[in-house]
């Protein structure tokens, strides 16, 4: 275990009809290792986590999870390798309460019982500061609670890895910090993890690399401090300009 | 509604005052006489036909139509396929001519495969207005589940349940609810056409009517009984649904 890597990828391709989404991505990723991918928007970054997880076919390349390799074909991977996910929409479920949105994949996919359920789903909603928002629908909360309790949920399953795709920007300003210090916090405790944001000073703070990418490639990645000082390609500093300086 | 609801009895009760000769001629239904007693019984008891009829269709179509959406969920063109050429195809035929198919015509087809099925009046309309109403269920269900976005089910599959389970607990919860109002308007549909088993000889409100005018040359008098038949049992379902939705929305605060 310890020598394979979390995630491997090779030449991972994937069309959407003429648009080339993904071109030939190789990317390795160890356990344990935070990596935030940025770029501008269509480059590719949320297609490339969400082939990860399989909620999305890819049309050639290989990936591996954990040394397990992939079928490309669309599927979801429950195995003991869980993957978490966090949404930009946050999409929890409304019908159901934030408790109840907790514990339903431990119950129904990982034959939890409710009680066991319920204990892990209350120590996340503290772990998250939001206890005394259990028995609430999705609805009454606010943006940045609702997405604290997607992670909430994510981390229900016990994963060795979480994506996150742009979890902070469908949040009002004022929202952002509370998620960032829940992810950070995930990040200190060793969570590998692979985030989709544009939140720069959080990449600087947690990231082990940095990923650039533009037109469905890698064009660039380094450790932070280098990434910001000195990027090596104009598309990466044109890139840095309009973001950091706006 | 209600008014023209009060409207109609004001009628009813015109009739006293009407001239002797009578353009009036609510004695045809006047409970008061013995006569008339006897006919509105007559009338009335078409309800049960109706009403069974009705019912039956409705959830015959309800499980056909969830049986022909199903396929259009799937990534499979072929299933797609039955859906679109099923919804299409049904629904493209009026409604009395698939009633004498069926009551005429498939028992011609049993036959020549040496089947001793008969189909009676009852049954060929139970069947006709089933099918019939299925594609539309159908195209109900099918707006109802893909109402839900998308990122609700890759939620899910991300939690680890499967597509089924992702339908149990996710999907149709949440589909249900707006599906229950128009599904709900189809049966109130359904009541109304079932006046078309009329034509096969079955003994529902609409033929019931028609063999009283026949004897009595009181149409106008019959016909308005028939509406206002037909009106107390839309008002009736109406009343339900919405009794049911309040529920269903109340239940939503702690349903799992």
């Amino acid at each position: 275990m310890e020598n394979t890597f979390a995630v491997e990828i090779q030449g991972l391709t994937k069309s959407f009809k003429d648009f080339r989404a993904l071109d030939t991505i190789d990317l390795k990723i160890k356990h344990g290792e935070k990596v935030v991918i940025c770029g501008p928007s269509g480059s590719g970054k949320s297609t490339l986590i969400r082939c990860i997880n399989g909620l999305e076919e890819f049309d050639d390349g290989k990936i591996s999870i954990s040394g397990k390799p992939q079928n490309p074909a669309k599927e979801s991977y429950v195995s003991d390798f869980h993957i978490g996910m966090v949404f930009q929409q946050f999409n929890l479920f409304p019908h159901l309460s934030v408790i109840e949105n907790l514990k339903l994949g431990p119950m129904k996919s990982l034959g939890l019982s409710e009680k066991d359920a319920e204990t892990r789903a209350r120590k996340l909603l503290e772990r998250v500061k939001i206890p005394e928002q259990a028995l609430k629908k999705p609805n009454q909360l606010s943006g940045g609670q609702q997405q604290r309790v997607a992670i909430a949920r994510a981390l229900c399953m016990e994963p060795k890895l979480m994506l996150f795709d742009e979890p902070t920007s469908a949040l009002d300003p004022e929202m952002i910090s509370e998620v960032l210090e829940v992810i950070v916090d995930l990040a200190r405790e060793g969570m590998t993890m692979v985030v989709v944001t544009h939140e720069m000073g959080f990449a600087k703070k947690v990231a082990d690399r940095i990923i650039f990418m533009d037109e469905g490639s890698i064009v660039e990645q380094n450790s932070p401090g280098t990434f910001f000082k000195n990027p090596q390609t104009a598309r990466c500093k044109k890139f840095l300009n309009q973001i950091l300086h706006h | 509604m209600f008014r023209v609801l009060i409207l109609i009895l004001i009628l009813f009760s015109l009739s006293s005052c009407s001239s002797p000769e009578g353009t009036w001629g609510w004695y045809v239904i006047d409970p008061t006489t013995k006569a008339g007693w006897t006919n509105i019984k007559f009338l009335i008891g078409g309800f049960y036909s109706t009403i069974l009829l009705s019912i039956i269709a409705a959830f015959l179509s309800i499980f056909i139509g969830l049986v022909v959406a199903l396929p259009a969920m799937s990534d499979n063109k072929l299933l797609k396929l039955f859906n679109r050429v099923y919804v299409e195809f049904i629904r493209s035929i009026p409604l009395l001519p698939m009633l004498f198919w069926v009551f005429y015509g498939l028992p011609v087809i049993f036959q020549s495969l040496g089947l001793k099925i008969e189909i009676d009046a009852f049954w060929g309309a139970v069947i006709t207005l089933a099918i019939s109403d299925s594609a539309f269920t159908a195209e109900i269900y099918r707006a109802g589940i893909q109402s839900i976005s998308r990122g609700q089910r890759e939620a899910a599959q991300t939690i680890g349940l499967s597509q089924f389970q992702a339908m149990r607990y996710i999907i149709f919860p949440q589909a249900l609810r707006r599906i229950l109002p128009p599904l709900a308007n189809q049966f109130i549909y359904i009541v109304k056409m079932s006046a078309f088993a009329s034509v096969i000889g079955m003994q529902e409100l609409t033929r019931r009517a028609n063999e009283i005018v026949v004897t009595e040359y009181r149409p106008l008098e019959i016909y308005t009984l028939l509406i206002l038949e037909y009106l107390v049992l839309v008002l009736l379902i109406s009343f339900a649904v919405r009794w049911l939705e309040k529920k269903l929305g109340s239940n939503e605060s702690n349903s799992n």
